[in-house]
């Protein structure tokens, strides 16, 4: 065939959300040609059964025992077997840490190389990926025969979910022999059981002298509890003792990069920004507008946190209700 | 009637029994004396050379002898009861000189103070003014180490001192004693010998016991490295700073042996006084101890047994130590030495200095802030690049470029200069100036990020340059001259205070303390024109610590960027002495004192007075700008 | 164990970098560069690996000149050698053509390790590390923080998303991309750089290697993004604004 393959991923017994949004980028690229959606693991049924229906020429479950759990072996070996009997033109990937670690030994197979981290893809295609850490975006074109591979950044395609009648699944049994797998992963563990590990928490709840006194501390505890944060604090925090030293995120504390990080009552201190610089996405909640914890936000609240500390507490809760 | 003054009785003759005994007595007590000396100064000669040292223009060394030898003066200015006392028996030895070469050639008849005669007659009771001075004052000494008890002599009480304040004490009681009997009695031969024999028991004493300063510190004051807090060159490649005895350097050596132990560098030591393991002291006396055990040849590290690593690293460089140290010896270029073996060794392990250093070897600034988040500081408050056209380069530096207060500062200094109409630009890049780099010992960043500054000034044809931040003052001066020759800089109180009449008066009653930074005063000897600045704002009170003896924030030394303090906190300190003055206002001139007392001052609560820099106070009179 | 870090000079991570005039790459004649991050920690990691089983290590690096001065913070750091494979055109090679610019220069070394940063500051590719493991026909694994010696291989500690790890068991000779983070990075030091000065630097041409290839990605402009990083206030009484910042969090920042 020639056409768009998109590779889904499997995510806890589903399909992950990034693999969706691989699935609207690969519908550019196969808009008039169609899309084949491939699932790959040793029990695919769930998986194949949740793609259908959602708008896919076909899907292929690519289904082995020696496929679970995942080797780079193991899917690079099924995978190239699979293209080379599709011949897709576009092979198209989540850019997930599984996809990092066996998609561009397979796209070497066919003397090809991932296009990573696909943030647009326009006319031709031009596909736009950042370069120097977001500073700047380059265009890349493929200029060779063969397939094409991509993957896509997580939330640069916007993953529209539909409910279409359900073509049934095809299968692809890959050959494979145990002999060719040479790695043997192990269980996937959390860290173990620390009272807190800020460098590694994906959200921060972090709260500053605007607090005011230590008496007020659950109000923001809970706002931590409810968006499933540690809980932090910046120097006069664990100063006065309210919170423990462990707690701490600035300059004679922890350096810290979470997902998000909501700053509260913090005016932003050097000493504590650059502990928090790194974080992706930061939320500052200060009832001075002018607090230079404003000038490092993506999103700010000037406002009382006594205030909107509530509110936020009570949307968290009602968003997940 | 001629009241008879009494005279110097002197033994008229010696018999050869006794002249033959002194001999041998005055045999014993050199040699005695020589044991202990001569590896001593063996040790000393033996240490490396010092390879940057000049002894002209030796000006200001003629002039510091004078003053810190001769007249005593650090000894008598920070101490003013004891150190007289202390010059009384200093001058009284001077005195004694000759007293005591006489004393003993009389012997043998040979003899050349005549009692009789009229300048011997005058020379024994010129002495003997001094003689009584100095027993007076060795006594008080004497009640005050025993009885009063200082805490910087140490908890101990030293048997030595004792000693030797009692023999100098029978030295002088002996002398003036035989004004007072007769010439030909046996009390005069009783008091001759008593003299003769303390004087030779003291001799051997003396390199026993910390009072080898007595030969020592005339030549450590004398043969210092030529200017306060001075950094010296590494040599070679196998040089890479006070790593074993063999980086040992005379002066080194010589600092170490004259160290009298009377803990003014502790009494001083902001690391000290807020409970941590630090003390200057210790240091010096740990030199000795290691030279004493090991020799100056050892490859053993420094750091261990003697000094521990861990109180070279507490050190802020606020230069108090070696500001008041009465001998001579510069506490911290042998502190940073030893950091300067530890750190260029990769002995040193510590996690914030580590950050510290890799944020430095991968970007610009101390603080690992993106170059951008400066572009965007200039870019939104419109500050010009410097283009070679304007007289001053304004130096940023990381607190001024990046921190929210230390850009508070500079844009006040920008006002003041609009109003002035001075012309001015600040630099498209600056990288860091090196200033923690170089007191923490990192040789090998500070020359990179030295030479990589010197080479954008002079692309950029930079002549004059100002800077908010004395620790980038002193860096860009004094430490890349090893490097280069960088452009005249200054900083901003100087600027301030030369263009004082130009500004609007202050002119409220508002009491301002002003905290004297290390690196502007006594680093720089800057310490009137911050002054003449806030009295222009305010009324200006002082703080008890001030001028030449104010107490360090806590921030120099590279230590703003270490981690969690050990004991109390340094500026917590500082800012509980600030706030006691009553003060409304605390006027700073040092971007990282400003961080540190930010802090401080807000931990204190309610009530605690607002902190404003001298440009921030210099700016706050002037008309709003009319755009 | 014989162990081949292959590192990469990258513009400082606060360099003020423009594009060239002609669109195509940035201006390299003002700028600093400096060790790539993660590079650093596959070198800390070989370093420590070294110092706990003995052995040796050596790094590897293509590019023009100006890469010697990373090397020899490689060297002073502790590694025992070096290549340098010259070239000035590293950025128009695709990431293929650089892996197998490596994997010519790692192959007859037979190294039992080959370790690489997981990505580049620059491009930012991350998949060097995995092609040149696949060229040499080596088993891989990526996002490695840590590696422990076995006795028949290696055992490493894989980062996954969310927080969670995994074990990952490996015969050698193998190659690992590593994650930044994993241990701590040592400072370089004075004695170091001056250590590094005897120390021996092979010299490699891309010609020598026959590694020359056409490439099969190219890139063809380099642009600034239309949307700079700007902070958004949220107006309105606390209940709007906790409800806006929500709204934002989901479906823009996508952080929950």
């Amino acid at each position: 065939m020639s056409g768009v393959l998109v590779i889904l991923e499997d995510r806890g017994g589903r399909i992950s959300r990034l693999s969706w949004e691989a699935a609207a980028a690969a519908r550019i690229l196969g808009a008039q040609r169609g899309v084949t959606a491939a699932v790959v693991g040793a029990q695919t049924e769930a998986l194949a059964a949740e793609a259908c229906g959602q708008g896919f020429a076909r899907v292929v479950r690519v289904e082995h025992a020696l496929l679970a759990p995942y080797t780079a072996d193991g899917f690079a070996l099924a995978l190239e077997q699979l293209i080379r009997a599709e011949s897709p033109d576009y092979v198209v990937f989540p850019h997930s840490y599984q996809v990092r670690d066996y998609a561009p030994a397979l796209a070497c197979r066919f003397g090809q190389v991932l296009i990573s981290d696909v943030v647009a893809i326009g006319e031709g295609p031009v596909f736009t990926r950042q370069l120097m850490q977001g500073r700047f975006n380059a265009s890349y074109r493929h200029t060779a025969s063969g397939p094409c591979f991509v993957s896509v950044q997580a939330g640069a395609f916007r993953a529209e979910p539909a409910d279409l009648p359900a073509a049934a699944p095809e299968s692809f049994a890959p050959a494979l022999d145990a002999a060719q797998i040479r790695t043997r992963p192990g269980e996937p563990f959390r860290s173990s059981a620390q009272t807190v590990d800020l460098a590694a928490a994906q959200r921060i709840v972090s709260i500053g002298r605007g607090i005011r006194e230590a008496a007020n501390i659950p109000l923001v505890e809970e706002l931590a509890r409810a968006l499933d944060a540690e809980l932090a604090a910046s120097r006069p925090i664990c100063d006065s003792g309210w919170l423990p030293i462990e707690r701490q995120v600035g300059s004679s504390g922890h350096t810290v990069s979470p997902r998000l990080y909501v700053a509260v009552g913090i005016s932003g201190a050097i000493q504590h920004l650059v502990g928090m610089k790194g974080s992706q996405c930061i939320v500052a909640i200060n009832k001075d507008p002018d607090a230079p914890i404003f000038e490092v936000a993506d999103y700010g609240i000037a406002g009382d946190l006594f205030e909107v500390v509530p509110a936020l507490i009570a949307a968290v809760k009602a968003g997940k209700a | 009637m001629v009241f008879p003054l009494p005279t110097l009785a002197e033994p008229q003759h010696f018999s050869l029994a006794e002249r033959v005994l002194f001999a041998a007595l005055a045999v014993a007590s050199v040699a005695l004396f020589w044991r202990r000396f001569g590896p001593i100064l063996r040790n000393i000669l033996r240490s490396k050379q010092d390879a940057d040292f000049h002894l002209f223009p030796a000006g200001k060394r003629i002039r510091d002898f004078a003053g810190e030898v001769l007249l005593q003066g650090k000894v008598i200015r920070q101490r003013p009861l004891a150190g007289f006392a202390h010059a009384l028996v200093f001058w009284a030895f001077c005195a004694f000189a000759l007293v005591s070469l006489n004393h003993c050639a009389a012997l043998y008849g040979l003899g050349f103070l005549n009692p009789a005669g009229a300048v011997g007659r005058f020379y024994f009771y010129f002495a003997a003014v001094f003689a009584l001075g100095c027993a007076v004052g060795i006594a008080g000494l004497f009640i005050r180490r025993f009885f009063v008890r200082p805490k910087w002599l140490g908890e101990e009480l030293s048997w030595e001192s004792g000693l030797i304040a009692l023999l100098i004490f029978v030295l002088m009681a002996s002398y003036l004693g035989a004004f007072f009997v007769p010439a030909a009695s046996p009390a005069a031969r009783i008091l001759w010998w008593t003299h003769a024999i303390t004087l030779l028991a003291f001799l051997p004493v003396i390199p026993q016991t910390k009072h080898l300063h007595l030969i020592f510190s005339p030549f450590t004051v004398f043969l210092s490295r030529g200017s306060f807090s001075r950094i010296p060159p590494l040599v070679g490649d196998e040089d890479f700073g006070l790593v074993a005895g063999r980086d040992l350097t005379r002066i080194v050596s010589l600092q170490a042996y004259s160290c009298v132990e009377c803990g003014r560098c502790t009494e001083h030591c902001p690391a000290n006084n807020t409970g941590k393991l630090l003390n200057p002291k210790e240091i010096v006396l740990g030199l000795r101890g290691y030279l004493n055990e090991l020799g100056p040849a050892s490859e053993v590290p420094l750091l261990g047994k003697h000094i521990a690593q861990q109180a070279a690293f507490q050190c802020t460089t606020c230069g108090a130590c070696e500001f008041q140290c009465p001998v001579g010896i510069e506490h911290v270029p042998i502190i940073v030495g030893l950091r300067r073996g530890a750190v260029n060794t990769g002995a040193w392990d510590d996690e914030h200095g580590a950050k510290l250093f890799l944020a430095l070897e991968r970007g610009s600034n101390a603080l690992g802030l993106g170059a951008a988040e400066r572009d965007k500081f200039i870019e939104k408050n419109a500050l010009p690049i410097f283009d070679g056209t304007q007289e001053y380069c304004l130096w940023l530096g990381c607190m001024g470029s990046h921190d929210p207060r230390g850009r508070e500062i500079v844009l006040a200094l920008v006002r003041v200069m609009h109003y002035l109409g001075t012309s001015f630009g600040v630099l498209r890049k600056e990288r860091c100036t090196g200033d923690a780099v170089r007191r923490l010992g990192n040789d090998l960043l500070f020359q990179q990020l030295a030479e990589a500054n010197l080479e954008a000034l002079a692309q950029n044809k930079v002549t004059k340059m100002l800077s908010i931040c004395p620790h980038c003052v002193r860096t860009i001066q004094e430490d890349w001259k090893e490097y280069g020759a960088p452009p005249a800089i200054e900083h901003h109180s100087e600027f301030l205070a030369r263009h004082l009449a130009q500004l609007p008066r202050g002119g409220n009653q508002e009491q301002i303390v002003f905290h004297d930074p290390c690196y502007l005063g006594r680093y720089r000897g800057v310490y009137d024109e911050p002054r003449a600045v806030a009295s222009r704002a305010g009324l200006l009170v002082e703080a008890p610590r001030h001028r030449e003896r104010s107490f360090c924030c806590g921030a120099g030394g590279g230590l703003a960027f270490l981690g969690e303090e050990q004991g109390e906190r340094v500026s917590h300190a500082r800012a509980a002495e600030l706030a006691a003055t009553g003060a409304e206002t605390v006027a700073a001139a040092c971007p990282f004192c400003n961080s540190m007392f930010r802090d401080a001052l807000a931990a204190r609560g309610e009530g605690a007075p607002q902190l404003l820099d001298i440009a921030q106070l210099a700016a706050r009179g002037l008309p709003e700008q009319g755009n | 164990m014989k162990i081949i870090v292959a590192i990469k000079q990258v513009p400082e991570r606060d360099a003020p970098v423009r594009i060239d005039p002609a669109g195509t790459w940035i201006e390299e004649s003002s700028l600093q560069f400096a060790l790539n991050e993660s590079d650093a920690y596959a070198l800390e990691e070989a370093l420590q690996l070294k110092e706990k089983h003995g052995g040796e290590v050596a790094v590897v690096s293509a590019g023009p000149e100006r890469v010697g001065s990373t090397i020899r913070e490689a060297l002073a750091k502790g590694a025992d050698r070096a290549v340098h494979i010259l070239c000035d055109d590293l950025h128009s090679r695709d990431a293929l053509g650089v892996a197998r610019l490596l994997a010519a220069a790692i192959k007859p070394e037979q190294p039992d390790l080959v370790l690489s940063g997981l990505q580049s500051e620059d491009l930012g590719l991350g998949q060097t590390g995995v092609i040149v493991a696949e060229l040499l026909g080596l088993p891989h694994a990526t996002l490695i923080l840590n590696v422990e010696k076995t006795e028949t291989g290696v055992k490493v500690k894989r980062e996954l998303e969310e927080g969670w790890f995994q074990s990952v068991e490996l015969p050698l000779p193998a190659a690992l991309s590593i994650q930044s983070g994993g241990n701590k990075l040592r400072y370089a030091t004075l004695m170091g750089i001056k250590r590094a000065k005897t120390k021996e630097v092979r010299i490699l041409t891309a010609a020598e290697l026959g590694a020359d290839s056409a490439p099969v990605v190219r890139m063809e402009r380099i642009a600034l993004p239309t949307k700079q990083k700007s902070t958004q206030m949220l107006d309105g009484s606390p209940k709007e604004a906790a409800a806006a910042l929500l709204e934002k969090l989901k479906f823009e920042a996508r952080v929950l």
